[in-house]
């Protein structure tokens, strides 16, 4: 009988230092027995498996009108059709494909140009920080949400790169902050020291020494990002200067259901209750995550 | 406090190149918009001059810096935010339109900042009394799942509950007086509620630890009086200095909620002018807005200096 992989057999595979893994080990354990990452990490691989397998399931076009109007969910419309008898279900799937594109999209950028930021303040110091601080803080006072209308409603059109877009250069801030508090206090530390003194260049030492020393939080605030990041682009999308129709976004739908609430409910219901599993699945791998991560940040948050 | 009023001073300095930005993003706005704003002012087969004419008393055809510095000027020195070039409001001041809806969204947000904390206070103290039993995880799971609703669906969801199935308030809109900004306000405070749930558990008990209130609880006070006369006071400190950063995200929050529920402030404000491409009215809005966030984020340093001497020193 084939003996199942464990865990240990598939770090010792890997070529680290040994502490190094006993302290992966040490967080997956700790991931498996947290309720908060279990749930949601498991609301989160649901939906991107039916983001990626929305081509190939045995579901409707969702810009098709394949129904009449405003039919109620039924045995083969499971959430019904909207107001142009387009058929719910199918939307609100193909829609979470274009949600999660969007906020991990723009999370990923934001992330790129937030440690980038945050690096160079936090290592170098001196006018090159006080430059970089500065930018950072001015766009810190304001909610992306507020920026992101702002830079949306510029660009005229409004497709998925412009909405991508605007999220990532509204949203950076917070991770250049965090990045550079930690760059900050790793430089200080003595294996940095050690590094400099053997002639490690300062770019060697921000990516080997000081960036891996700030995954921890990193993960935390990438895994709260993506649920801002839903929000921001469904709200944008619901105030019209988002995710544009006919692709189907959640916000959009939502602002469709509103205006048709009293006849068709299941317009808003669907899309409103998926929206909200999603942000609250990446919420809760986020606050789990920072309990295992770092037992001593358990309970904070803002 | 001769501290405290060098310290505001200081803090009012930090803030001008946090609202010369604000100017500047908003100045772009209409800068970078690609279609040409003078098709929306001008009427339907008007000529080439009639274009040109309009162009140039709008400014449209200036270099960047000219116009920028023009719009800084104008903004400084006679609070022109410039005219609106939509259809129904062609010509009438910008000042003028977000004046009379500014009143509208104040009240909304007065009302919803009372919603939200006279939730949280309660529910955060209730929370941090019972910590790890089954009714402070019930609390905690209000405010996972409050945090994470965003307000357009909070706001349909109340709306259903409350005036579409039940006929207890009316959907939107003003007509009625004082019931239509029942469920604005309240979705507005609701989402916030969560938050301040959360801090106002966190900080309670963090002072629970302390020492000074173990040595009062060995002293025999009943823990009533410990924790409402003497905790209390304390851990709301952390709670009440946030209403700066609070008033941030309500301005964010009030341009949803007012547009779900047709309520005539700012907020709808500029979404229709986005809608209508009036961007000289947008520009306006978004200014205010930021305003906004400037003056709540000096608010939440000040009062947090005010009660927290260490700030202004260090």
């Amino acid at each position: 009988m084939r003996r199942r992989k464990t865990l240990s057999d598939i770090l010792a595979g890997w070529r680290m230092s040994e502490g190094a893994k006993e302290a992966i080990k040490d967080i997956i354990d700790r991931s498996r027995r947290n309720t908060m990452v279990a749930v949601g990490a498991t609301i989160i691989i649901v939906m991107f498996s039916l983001a990626l397998l929305a081509p190939v399931l045995p579901i409707s076009d969702p810009e098709e009108y394949v129904d009449e109007s405003f039919q109620p969910p039924s045995d083969n419309r499971w959430f019904g059709t909207d107001e142009l008898g387009r058929d719910v279900f199918s939307r609100v799937i193909w829609g979470t494909r274009i949600s999660l594109q969007v906020a991990v999209l723009a999370i990923f950028f934001s992330l790129l140009i937030g440690i980038m930021m945050g690096l160079m303040a936090g290592y170098f110091g001196g006018k090159t920080d006080y430059l970089i601080a500065g930018t950072i803080d001015l766009f810190w006072t304001f909610p992306p949400f507020l920026l992101a209308l702002a830079f949306a409603a510029t660009v005229a059109g409004g497709s998925l790169t412009a909405v991508i877009i605007a999220i990532s250069i509204s949203y950076w801030a917070g991770f250049a902050r965090l990045m550079r508090g930690q760059a900050l206090s790793v430089r200080e530390r003595q294996f940095v020291e050690a590094s400099r003194a053997l002639g490690a260049s300062n770019i060697r030492i921000m990516f080997t020494h000081v960036f891996p020393n700030c995954l921890a939080p990193l993960i935390v605030w990438a895994s709260i990002g993506v649920a801002d990041a839903i929000t921001i682009e469904s709200s944008l999308s619901f105030l019209g200067v988002g995710t544009q129709p006919p692709t189907p976004s959640w916000g959009y739908m939502l602002f469709r259901g509103l205006a048709n609430l009293q006849e068709a409910p299941w317009m808003s219901t669907f899309p409103g209750v998926v929206l909200l599993i999603t942000v609250l699945g990446f919420n809760l791998l986020g606050d789990g995550m920072r309990d295992v991560l770092d037992p001593r940040m358990k309970g904070m948050r803002r | 406090m001769a501290d405290l009023l060098s310290y505001i001073v200081r803090k009012l300095l930090l803030a001008i190149p946090v609202i010369l930005l604000a100017t500047l993003i908003v100045f772009l706005i209409l800068y970078l918009y690609g279609a040409d704003p003078i098709t929306a002012v001008a009427p339907p087969h008007a000529s080439a001059e009639d274009l040109e004419a309009l162009r140039d008393k709008y400014g449209f055809d200036e270099p960047f810096p000219i116009q920028y510095g023009k719009f800084l000027k104008r903004l400084v020195f006679d609070q022109d935010l410039g005219t609106s070039v939509a259809r129904g409001t062609l010509n009438t001041d910008v000042s003028y339109l977000i004046e009379q809806k500014l009143p509208k969204t104040l009240q909304l947000m007065a009302i919803g900042l009372t919603i939200s904390y006279s939730i949280g206070i309660p529910l955060g103290i209730y929370a941090a009394l019972r910590q790890d039993t089954l009714k402070d995880r019930g609390v905690m799971v209000f405010t996972l799942v409050g945090y994470a609703m965003p307000s357009f669906w909070l706001g349909i969801l109340l709306m259903m509950a409350l005036a579409v199935y039940t006929n207890i308030l009316p959907i939107g809109g003003t007509v009625g007086g004082l019931e239509n900004i029942i469920l604005p306000a309240l979705t507005l405070g609701l989402g916030n509620a969560a938050l301040t749930t959360r801090m106002m558990r966190s900080s309670m008990l963090e002072v629970k630890r302390q020492d000074y209130i173990t040595q009062l609880r060995s002293r025999g006070l009943p823990e009533r009086e410990v924790i409402f006369k003497h905790a209390l006071r304390n851990a709301l400190l952390p709670v009440i200095t946030v209403i700066g950063l609070d008033i941030g995200w309500f301005v964010a929050g009030a341009v949803v909620v007012e547009t779900v529920f047709s309520w005539p402030g700012i907020g709808m404000l500029v979404i229709n002018s986005i809608a209508n491409a009036d961007f000289p009215t947008v520009q306006g809005c978004i200014l205010v807005l930021a305003l906004f966030v400037v003056l709540g984020n000096l608010v939440a340093d000040i009062l947090y200096a005010f009660v927290d001497p260490r700030v202004r020193l260090g």
